[in-house]
């Protein structure tokens, strides 16, 4: 695969408080919030057919399981940072043709979410969405 | 990230006593500088805990030292200094961490155990919903099946539609539609305030 560009957001898993309180582990049923891990739109049949990102036009996502590493690096920033698969996700069909800018970078579509852990580690969590670049780690 | 880097050697500074300016800093002056910059250099294994991690709700607060209990039954303490940088809906103060509330923080694990704190951000959800009814300054949302009453606050609450700057105005936020909201859980509810909803035009 091709590095893939597009959107990252993150999401909570595991024990968790509030509204995570009921996330649970995961599709791989190992993910918590607190761990550099991360969601991936095809991880089986099943999880492509719910996320389906080829309805975004995006082709070629490799079929990935679970401890797959991946490098995510912020394209505002260029931090990077280098995380398992541990879940489904996102759901990129439902934000088809949005786009995530800073300054004069932009992306579209999203691609991966990781955990809070590894999504603070190369931006702030209040941010929500960042352009990325991500390819096999 | 150059943001981090920079405020991570401002806290490691503070730790070592180089920074005069950071206030609440001396409370790790007796840690070795060697362990200081050992921490800095601390990095997990993909999939590994993030010992610069924590998470977890806050059952005591003494002065800069916040206790947390965190949701996989760890304890943490948590050092906050004056190089902190706080988010609670929006960036605030140090004083506005309050027992009850919950938190992610990123820091610096020192030798002791404690998390000297670069960022901390409390209270915040990061919330993939349907949105099914609008009322006045208020969203209702389905989040995998519960029901989250969203408040907007004027002044604070922003939209993001397609990746366009921010703006105040939450008119284009459509029932029915899928939306993405970062915000501020009220603790002990299914309740949260808006700080950015991200949507579809």
């Amino acid at each position: 695969m091709a590095g893939l560009r597009g959107e990252v957001s993150w999401f909570c898993c595991g024990n968790a408080w509030g509204p995570c309180g009921s996330a649970g582990h995961g599709a791989c049923g190992t993910c918590n919030s607190g761990s550099w891990q991360h969601a991936w739109t095809n991880t089986s049949d099943a999880c492509f057919a719910i996320t389906r990102p080829d309805r975004c036009g995006i082709t070629g996502v490799s079929r990935r399981t679970c401890g797959f590493r991946h490098a995510t690096t912020n394209l505002c920033n260029g931090a990077r940072v280098v995380t398992t698969i541990a879940d489904c996700g996102p759901q990129t069909d439902l934000f088809c043709g949005e786009r995530a800018c800073c300054g004069g970078t932009c992306a579209s579509n999203r691609v991966i979410d990781l955990t809070p852990a590894a999504f603070s580690a190369i931006g702030s969590l209040n941010a929500g969405l960042i352009p990325c670049n991500v390819e096999a780690g | 990230m150059t943001n981090t880097l920079d405020r991570r050697t401002l806290l490691t500074s503070a730790v070592l006593g180089t920074t005069a300016t950071l206030v609440g800093a001396t409370a790790m002056g007796s840690l070795a500088p060697e362990t200081a910059f050992a921490a800095r250099a601390q990095s997990p294994e993909p999939g590994a805990p993030d010992p610069n991690f924590a998470e977890g709700r806050v059952t005591a607060r003494d002065g800069s030292m916040i206790l947390a209990a965190g949701s996989d039954g760890r304890f943490h303490r948590i050092q906050l200094t004056g190089g902190t940088s706080v988010w609670k809906l929006r960036p605030t103060t140090l004083d506005q961490v309050k027992v009850g509330d919950g938190l992610y923080a990123r820091g610096v694990l020192m030798p002791d155990g404690t998390l000297a704190a670069e960022s901390i951000w409390v209270n915040i959800v990061n919330l993939k919903v349907h949105v099914t009814a609008i009322g006045k300054n208020v969203l209702h949302l389905d989040h995998n099946g519960s029901r989250i009453v969203g408040h907007v606050v004027p002044g604070t609450s922003a939209a993001v539609y397609n990746g366009k700057p921010a703006v105040s105005d939450l008119s284009m936020v459509k029932v029915g539609k899928h939306a993405q909201v970062i915000g501020a859980w009220r603790p002990d509810t299914n309740e949260i305030d808006v700080a950015t909803i991200y949507a579809a035009a």
